[in-house]
């Protein structure tokens, strides 16, 4: 009720005679007393122009007509910007909606979209784009994205990598609804950890982003909503199965208690129980795996308070290595084996004090405890590993005179206890930090808007660290927006977690030195343009990122006897272009055609001082990505199709190594390039009046590497290596499901 | 895979046809919608049942529009649809317990807002 009364706004026209001026009043609905109350302040201009004004204590306005455009701007700090069609008319009645982003009120239509009101270079994939990869979690959500590309990092323990401006998915700060989620030893698995029923929307935000959220983001942030306890679905079941015997069930649960208090379940429960070797390599394509996954939370919602607590608990259980690889067999060279058993428990909750006749004001309080525990066995070597995680952000934000300026500053403390143990390393690490941070926003009519932030941390290990961000946003005209950011980042790499897929490898693991964080600046600017032609509306994007290190954690394996770990001597930069039209033909009838390109470099650290800078292994120069979408009104029957060209890539030397190789010879190690390949997935949704069906397939192309793993007849001599999976693993595969709604 | 691709473009096409077929027939039906959330919920349920290619409620008189296939769907039950969402259909009386189910705001008792 409330969504879609007050996700619109109420227009009395008064046909008059067609005046000069246009007069009128902003307002606000009282959320209690349904009455509405008069906005002072608020921005009033024509799209496109100068023209501007603003309502006066009364909340009215007066601003002549233009010749330029019909088209007039409302907005107001707190609430979502409306934009008014004037004909004939000259007095309005507006009532803006309010936007309190703690309230996390989002209705979101189309399938793809770029935030434009954000300073950031955002997209977002609401639940409509999510619908159409079908399956399964966090990994596969952004199949019909451009920007992040998902692969499996090796090919036996079935982890997956993301990867965005031509770096992997570590250097993207991950959030569950603001709180930083999937990070320090969670980044292994942590993909698959997020039901892709469980989510609502997902915001991808590009390059540098807010301090507000911490100093680890350095190419970009993730932030993942998950479905709300007081949503309008309030049962959510989905079923699916797919053609290697994968089953899977979630079940979403929402109860309004009372007009203040809410409470949401979502679970979810998957398997693979059927040991599948169709490249007859003798090693299983996918792990066995038992993932049980739940959270239970609760909502109070009043107009002067939001609460939210609840605890996430998850499970799982993974096997893989050779086919004939029992449980009992672990630690003996019987057949090859992986295991891994991770246990994942979290406490999270979000206080914010909402100030309801001040819309622009809040106070909010972030509290979240979390344990990551996981057991991992690689044929003989173990990995153990243990985080445990406490984390506080106070925020507030208000306005400095008008909305025009308005900031956000508050204190943080992040304290993270890591213990390790890879064979008979132990790796030991406690980081507790506390810090402060302030971020100013200038806006002008929402045509051009600066962001500026700061953020100070004094890292109990690392020292104090600065950490300065900028945000730059200019409306060209009302259809072209420019954006460009700078800022850098900082975070404690895990090296064995983070090259997990790697340890599945007969190569010895090698610290060279004492690993310090990593540090990096990103800078880079975009273009949004949106166009009719003719009647079809269509939007070109492009933009540009560079990814500098001060100092990264580079993992070589140049040599296929040895994976090392050391600090950058030298160079290392990311470069990632991007374009991407969208075109809408006919009404729900979706294209979509992007290319993107990196240029990755590091450099590598020869053990006779020979650096060299050399492309970053595993990461494609070229990709191109087609996407087409029709819908049936109302989405009774919906196709999708996503067409992907990844282009070729650099893996590593696998090759004999010479005594003589070790003194000077390196160029003999030759790395060798990964062939390119096409993917194709497609689905087909019918929907019912309570219920969809779907079915689709994945890599309906067929394409998989040859041979994924080196050696996989000798796994416990040198030369065998699961890590240098560089395409798909496991051929066609087709699936099917159901999604049953109740609707409130 | 291109044939993959080129079946899906024909099916799609197809589809799309098949959407814009002649011979539709159109009624229109007086309910007792009260609000936006009412609108959606009819315009949806019409619009996913078997036969019905697009529905459109005016809430200031309340009448809904249906564009339909007469071989596969007949007014009657397209009014049969509107009653068992639980709503009036040309004065024919909503299936109480539909009726009962739907949100408070949506109810015939409720005041116009």
């Amino acid at each position: 009720m409330i969504r879609f009364f007050s996700g619109a706004f109420f227009l009395l026209l008064s046909f008059s005679i067609s005046a000069q001026r246009i007069t009128g009043s902003v307002n606000e609905q009282d959320a209690t007393s349904k009455t509405l109350k008069p906005i002072t302040g608020a921005n009033v201009y024509w799209a496109g122009s100068t023209h501007a004004t603003s309502t006066d204590t009364a909340g009215r306005f007066n601003i002549p007509r233009v010749s330029q455009t019909n088209l007039l701007v409302i907005s107001f700090v707190g609430f979502t910007n409306d934009t008014v069609k004037i004909g004939q008319e000259s007095e309005l009645e507006v009532v803006l909606r309010s936007d309190q982003t703690l309230q996390e009120v989002v209705v979101r239509g189309n399938a793809n979209a770029i935030d434009r009101l954000s300073p950031h270079q955002t997209e977002i994939i609401t639940t409509r784009a999510l619908a159409k990869a079908a399956c399964c979690n966090l990994s596969e959500s952004f199949e019909t994205n451009a920007s992040v590309s998902v692969s499996y990092s090796d090919a036996v323990t079935g982890s997956k990598q993301i990867q965005m401006l031509g770096l992997s998915g570590n250097y993207i700060q991950t959030n569950v609804e603001n709180i930083p989620g999937l990070r320090g030893l969670a980044s292994t698995f942590g993909l698959n950890f997020i039901p892709g029923t469980w989510i609502q929307s997902i915001d991808i935000g590009k390059g540098a982003g807010s301090v507000v959220n911490g100093y680890e983001s350095m190419t970009g942030q993730i932030n993942v909503e998950l479905q709300k306890p007081d949503s309008q679905e309030k049962l959510y079941l989905n079923t699916y199965v797919n053609s290697f015997g994968r089953g899977e069930l979630n079940l979403n649960l929402a109860h309004q208690i009372n007009e203040k208090w809410s409470t949401g379940l979502l679970t979810h429960a998957s398997t693979l129980q059927n040991r599948i070797d169709n490249n007859k390599d003798g090693f299983l394509d996918l792990p066995l795996y038992t993932q049980f996954n739940g959270v239970n939370r609760w909502k109070y919602q009043s107009t002067k308070m939001m609460a939210q607590f609840g605890v996430k608990a998850l499970y799982e259980d993974r096997l893989g290595g050779q086919k004939d690889f029992q449980r009992d067999m672990k630690g003996t060279t019987e057949a090859y084996g992986f295991g891994a058993k991770v246990g994942r428990y979290e406490f999270f909750s979000k206080i914010a004090k909402l100030f309801p006749d001040k819309p622009y004001k809040g106070l909010g309080l972030i509290v979240n405890a979390s344990l990551y525990d996981s057991k991992s066995y690689f044929g003989l070597n173990k990995y153990n590993g243990r985080q445990e995680t406490l984390y506080g952000n106070l925020i507030y934000q208000s306005i400095i005179g008008s909305t025009n300026h308005s900031y956000k500053t508050g204190v943080s403390y992040l304290y993270d206890n890591y213990n390790e143990q890879y064979v008979n390393l132990p790796i030991l690490r406690k980081e507790s930090v506390p810090g402060a941070f302030f971020e100013y926003t200038f806006n002008h009519l929402d045509k051009f808007v600066a962001v500026a932030g700061g953020r100070v941390d004094f890292h109990n290990l690392y020292g104090t660290q600065w950490t300065p961000r900028v945000h730059l946003k200019y409306n060209l005209t009302d259809q072209t927006t420019l954006r460009a950011s700078a800022g850098k980042g900082f975070r404690a790499s895990n090296p064995l977690a983070e090259n997990y897929g790697n340890l599945v490898s007969s190569r010895a693991v090698v610290f060279r030195e004492s690993i310090r964080p990593e540090v990096s600046w990103n800078y880079g600017a975009s273009l949004t343009h949106e166009f009719k032609l003719g009647e079809m509306a269509g939007s070109f994007i492009t933009d540009f990122y560079r990814t500098d290190f001060e100092n990264q954690l580079v993992a070589d394996l140049e040599d296929p006897r040895y994976m090392y770990f050391y600090n950058l001597k030298g160079r290392a930069f990311a470069n990632s272009f991007q374009a991407e039209i969208n075109l809408v033909p006919v009404k729900r009838f979706d294209l979509k055609l992007a290319y993107r390109l990196f240029d990755v470099k590091q450099t590598l650290d020869g053990l006779e001082d020979q650096s060299t800078l050399q492309p970053k292994m595993m990461v494609s120069r070229d990709r191109v990505l087609f996407n087409a979408g029709y819908a049936l009104p109302y989405d009774k029957w919906k196709f999708d199709a996503t067409l992907q060209w990844n282009g070729k890539k650099r893996i590593p030397y696998m090759g004999d190594m010479t005594d003589h190789s070790e003194h000077g010879m390196v160029t003999e190690r030759l790395s060798t390039m990964a062939p390119s390949f096409f993917n194709l997935n497609a689905q087909i949704t019918r929907t019912f009046v309570k219920w969809d069906l779907y079915v689709g397939g994945e890599n309906l192309a067929n394409f998989t590497q040859k041979d994924p793993i080196m050696g996989a007849s000798h796994p416990f001599h040198q030369g065998f290596d699961g890590g240098m999976a560089w395409g798909p693993v496991t051929g066609r595969m087709i699936y099917a499901g159901m999604r049953y709604k109740i609707v409130r | 895979m291109k044939k993959t691709l080129v079946t899906f473009v024909a099916a799609m096409l197809v589809m799309f046809n098949v959407a814009l077929a002649d011979g539709d027939k159109v009624v229109k039906i007086k309910t007792t919608a009260v609000c936006e959330m009412c609108k959606a919920r009819i315009e949806r349920t019409l619009g996913l049942s078997k036969g019905i290619k697009e529905s459109n409620l005016d809430l200031k008189d309340k009448v809904v529009t249906v564009k339909y296939n007469p071989n596969k769907t007949s007014p009657e039950a397209i009014r049969e649809t509107i009653i068992n969402t639980g709503y009036d259909a040309d004065g024919q009386l909503a299936n109480m317990k539909a009726h009962d189910k739907l949100p408070s705001c949506c109810k015939k008792t409720v005041a116009p807002h």
